[in-house]
């Protein structure tokens, strides 16, 4: 067993130190394919936070029982359910968020990162770590996409959130909304962080 | 008396990469007057922009990240006048600009500077302004009376001759192939590039348009096909270095374009097909076996 | 037809106008320094004491190991010291210091008579005696050369008189002013080694010396003259070889392991003095030119001291950059022009200030240009790309060893780079770390 954490440093480690996006490079697929604008982004990470939170607490409540040849079909099921259950509350509550991310959210269910932390936390930690965990991941992810979200809905619609920011006569540079800007603004966004953190590094 | 040591050879030969550069430029420039007379001071103004900021990005780029600045070289420039030979007249002066940053910043400088790039800059910043500003770049006008229209690979309707002077709308540089082949002609005399490279994609291309039944004429002479062989796809950085992947480079060129001028949502293909080919370049020098090495028996390479 | 070979490229040709239409002329100073290391191999012992009067042609350094060539004391005079000399090598060697007497005394000398007539079997010794090391550049003794082991099969010896490199037009003179002396030497090792056929290699930019030795071949059983397109490094050994023959030496192998053996023009005519007069290797030719006043081809005495040849050539046209002997491809620096020649110096270059300037080392654009001039079908680029990250076991795979040092892809290489520089020392590294790696064994 690894030594106890303090709760806030969990919660810390999943939006900072190994932050899903930038740091774990996990979960990639809906990153590029969601963020063409922030609210997008915000609701991607939102779903995911919360099958991440949920699916991490029953997972580490059940660790003990579950069987270790069939964890993973069970951890699936059980990140089943919550991605059932988000879908089932997306299409009721916002339908346009859900006709927007589309099949990316029962794809909720094979991303990485909530079975990655299944295996790599819940399924060796306390409930309240897990919890905590789960918040911490999801909300580092939530906050990357929306970053990435904004940067991509600014320089190619001219807008954050739907808020029109640069006015009419703005040029929107429309490759910033296409799957190649994707790529390029996530790839610019690593290489500055990976510089700044390397730099951090140096200095310390 | 103080006398220098170095290691042999003493003696260097004067094609340096600035003077192939610089061959470059000098043979750019009938395209660039080319440009100029057809499409008036706007061009020029394009062509001011674009190699300027080039340049400049270049400099603050290599001043910021304490690196020894190489402006000097001219393939900033070059890759700055290329660019604006390749856009529309009508483009306007900050999309220019973007077009130079992004190919030196991003497509050659992050990926470590010249030799390093993997993609031509001057194409994939064109790529770039295709993919972010289609209306505008595909807003061409037409020379001298400067009215709006379509390219010729787009439905206007052109003779031979004028599509040989550049009476058609285009991309500066482009349209007049004249131009071109003098530029073409300058650089093969002085041993700039290869004649492998601009005449097998033509050729390919050639062929693959008379399979595909279209008028081989004007598949030739219409769109960047031309400048594309001769300016674009025999970047050293990017082409193949053997002789024989160099053929399946050039030929690869050739049959993509006419491949996406057929059966893609693109009337025109020729950047496309070059950044794929660039890609591949790599990957065709690996397939190649190097030249036979002196002294070895035919072995069997494990 | 003019033979060639793949690759190579065309370093400035013209740099061989100022010299190569003035006849050979004597020079003799009044002192002469002779280093103990004119050969490969272990270096001679000096025999002499300082004091001591020596005749020209007598012995001043025994041979040592079995690459051991003697010394011969080039003028007659007094010794007037015998002490290391800091010298082209990381390690000083011996040197005797001899006072010209002026006298040109020659020690009792054992003339062999007409080539053509003499014991086969007393040449190589002869050879041997007069302290022969091939005279193109890279100093292996010429009587190992020649000695053959008993499975080994000589089916050419080809006179190299292709002088390639820029700037030389030492054997071009040598071969029109003494064209019968090279042929005489040819035919000397042909009979040592009972060769039917010997080639003198010419490339085709000396038009009068392929006049000249056609003139002095005919009648002469089984010599004949090629003619080579002028191409840089024609004269390298594998490369001429594969010119002239179509055969390729073997990686890491000797020219005698494809039936050849290449001499040195210069080599050849310093044999026919061996056997014919029983002269040993104390002169030489050697062409100094570049930004010399008074450019000149020199019969000098082995161990002249640079600074007297310059003085002789009308001194330094203005400050002197850069002092090499060799030509611009090969030549070797001098660190200042108190160096003496010795038995391989067949040139000394002066460059200016400007000409020495070095250049820059800009980023490699993957042009391809080495890999398509380079010899030996290498892709000096890649092998850069290892020498530069210090892997040498990548250097090594991309067949390092293999390089030939020709200077070819630096010259060529638009980006300036130091490709050759950077093979000469990861070729020196490999070789240190297999001696290491022997030694270790060994233990």
């Amino acid at each position: 067993m690894e030594q106890k954490k303090s709760l806030g440093r969990i919660f810390m480690n999943g939006i900072l130190t190994e932050n899903p996006t930038f740091r774990l490079v996990l979960g990639c697929c809906p990153t590029m394919a969601v963020t063409t604008s922030a609210i997008n982004g915000a609701g991607m990470g939102l779903a995911a936070t919360f099958v991440l939170l949920f699916s991490n607490m029953v997972i580490s409540a059940m660790r003990k029982v579950i069987p270790d040849k069939v964890r993973i079909p069970s951890f699936i099921v059980i990140i089943c359910t919550f991605v059932t259950i988000v879908q089932l509350v997306l299409q009721a509550y916002v339908p346009s968020l859900y006709d927007s991310l589309g099949v990316f959210i029962p794809l909720i269910v094979v991303n990485c990162i909530i079975l990655g932390r299944a295996e790599a936390f819940a399924s060796k930690n306390p409930v309240v770590d897990s919890a905590v965990d789960g918040l911490g991941m999801g909300l580092g992810f939530t906050l990357s996409l929306t970053l990435i979200g904004c940067i991509r809905e600014l320089i190619g619609s001219g807008s954050i959130f739907g808020i029109d920011l640069l006015g009419a006569a703005y040029q929107p540079m429309l490759l910033c909304i296409l799957p190649a800007g994707g790529f390029l603004i996530f790839g610019l966004l690593l290489g500055i962080i990976n510089f700044v953190g390397s730099r951090r590094r140096k200095a310390a | 008396m103080s006398l220098i040591l170095s290691t042999a050879p003493h003696i260097r030969t004067p094609h340096s990469t600035q003077r192939l550069m610089g061959n470059v430029l000098i043979s750019l420039l009938p395209c660039v007057a080319a440009g100029i007379y057809f499409f008036g001071w706007a061009a020029a103004l394009v062509l001011a922009v674009s190699t300027a900021s080039a340049v400049l990005a270049e400099f603050v780029w290599q001043k910021l990240t304490h690196k020894t600045v190489r402006i000097n070289d001219l393939s900033a420039a070059v890759t700055g006048l290329l660019i604006g030979l390749v856009v529309t007249p009508k483009a306007p002066w900050w999309m220019v600009m973007i077009a130079s940053f992004f190919a030196i910043i991003i497509v050659k400088q992050l990926f470590g500077g010249l030799g390093d790039n993997f993609l031509n800059p001057a194409l994939t910043a064109r790529a770039v302004l295709l993919a972010s500003w289609p209306a505008i770049m595909t807003t061409h006008v037409t020379p001298v009376d400067a009215v709006t229209s379509a390219t010729p690979l787009a439905g206007y309707s052109a003779t031979t001759m004028d599509l040989l002077l550049g009476k058609v709308p285009g991309a500066i540089g482009e349209t007049c192939k004249i131009a071109i082949l003098i530029g073409l002609a300058y650089l093969l005399i002085t041993r700039t590039i290869r004649w492998e490279i601009p005449v097998f994609v033509v050729g390919s291309a050639a062929v693959m348009s008379l399979l595909l039944g279209m008028d081989v004429l004007t598949t030739v002479l219409s769109g960047g096909l031309l400048f594309g062989a001769v300016y674009m796809a025999t970047d050293y950085v990017t082409s193949p270095m053997k002789r024989w992947s160099t053929l399946v480079y050039s030929i690869g060129v050739g049959v993509m374009i006419v491949l996406i001028r057929k059966f893609g949502a693109y009337p025109e293909g020729v950047t496309y097909a070059i950044m794929l080919m660039n890609i591949c370049a790599p990957l065709f020098d690996r397939m190649f076996p190097d030249r036979k090495l002196y002294g070895h028996k035919k072995e069997a390479k494990a | 037809m003019k033979a060639t070979f793949h690759g190579g490229v065309h370093p400035a040709h013209s740099s061989k106008h100022a010299t190569s239409s003035l006849p050979v002329r004597d020079f003799v100073s009044d002192t002469v320094q002779l280093v103990m290391n004119m050969n490969i191999g272990a270096p001679s012992a000096p025999c002499v004491k300082k004091g001591d009067h020596v005749l020209m042609g007598q012995v001043i350094g025994e041979p040592v190991g079995p690459l051991g060539v003697p010394v011969h004391a080039s003028v007659s005079g007094e010794v007037v010291s015998v002490e290391p000399l800091p010298y082209l090598g990381e390690v000083p060697p011996m040197c005797v210091t001899i006072r010209n007497d002026f006298q040109d005394e020659w020690v009792e000398l054992n003339p062999l008579g007409s080539v053509e007539k003499v014991d086969p079997a007393l040449i190589i010794p002869a050879i041997k005696a007069a302290g022969i090391t091939g005279m193109g550049g890279a100093s292996f003794p010429t009587h190992v050369k020649l000695s053959l082991r008993p499975d080994q099969k000589c089916d050419y010896i080809i006179a190299n008189g292709a002088e390639c490199e820029t700037h030389l037009t030492c054997d071009h003179r040598l071969m029109l002013e003494h064209s019968v002396r090279v042929v005489d030497g040819l035919r000397a090792a042909m009979r040592a080694l009972n060769v039917k056929e010997g080639i003198i290699a010419i490339e085709d930019n000396k038009p009068d010396a392929i006049e000249a030795m056609t003139a002095a071949a005919k009648d002469r059983t089984g010599v004949r003259v090629q003619v080579l397109k002028t191409k840089y490094p024609q004269g390298g050994e594998k490369q001429l070889i594969e010119a002239v023959t179509g055969r390729q030496v073997p990686s890491g192998g000797l020219p005698i392991q494809c039936g050849c053996v290449v001499l040195n023009v210069a080599t050849c005519a310093a044999i026919a003095d061996a056997v014919i007069d029983g002269r040993p290797l104390v002169t030489r030719l050697c062409t100094v030119t570049g930004h010399v006043r008074q450019p000149a081809n020199l019969r000098l005495r082995i161990g002249t001291i640079t600074n007297d040849i310059i003085g002789e050539c009308g001194g330094y046209e203005d400050e002197p950059g850069k002092i090499f002997f060799g030509g611009a491809m090969t030549g070797l620096c001098l660190p200042n022009d108190t160096m003496p020649t010795s038995k391989s110096t067949g040139g000394i270059v002066v460059f200016s200030k400007a000409e020495a300037r070095s250049m820059e080392e800009g980023p490699c654009i993957r042009c391809g240009k080495c890999s398509e001039v380079c010899p030996m079908g290498l892709n000096p680029y890649m092998i850069k790309a290892a020498a530069d990250a210090d892997d040498l076991e990548k250097a090594k795979k991309l067949n390092v060893m293999d390089c030939t040092v020709c200077g070819s892809c630096s010259f060529i290489c638009p980006a300036r780079r130091w490709l050759t520089a950077s093979f000469k020392i990861a070729k020196s590294n490999i070789m240190q770390q297999a001696k290491k790696a022997k030694e270790a064994a060994a233990k």
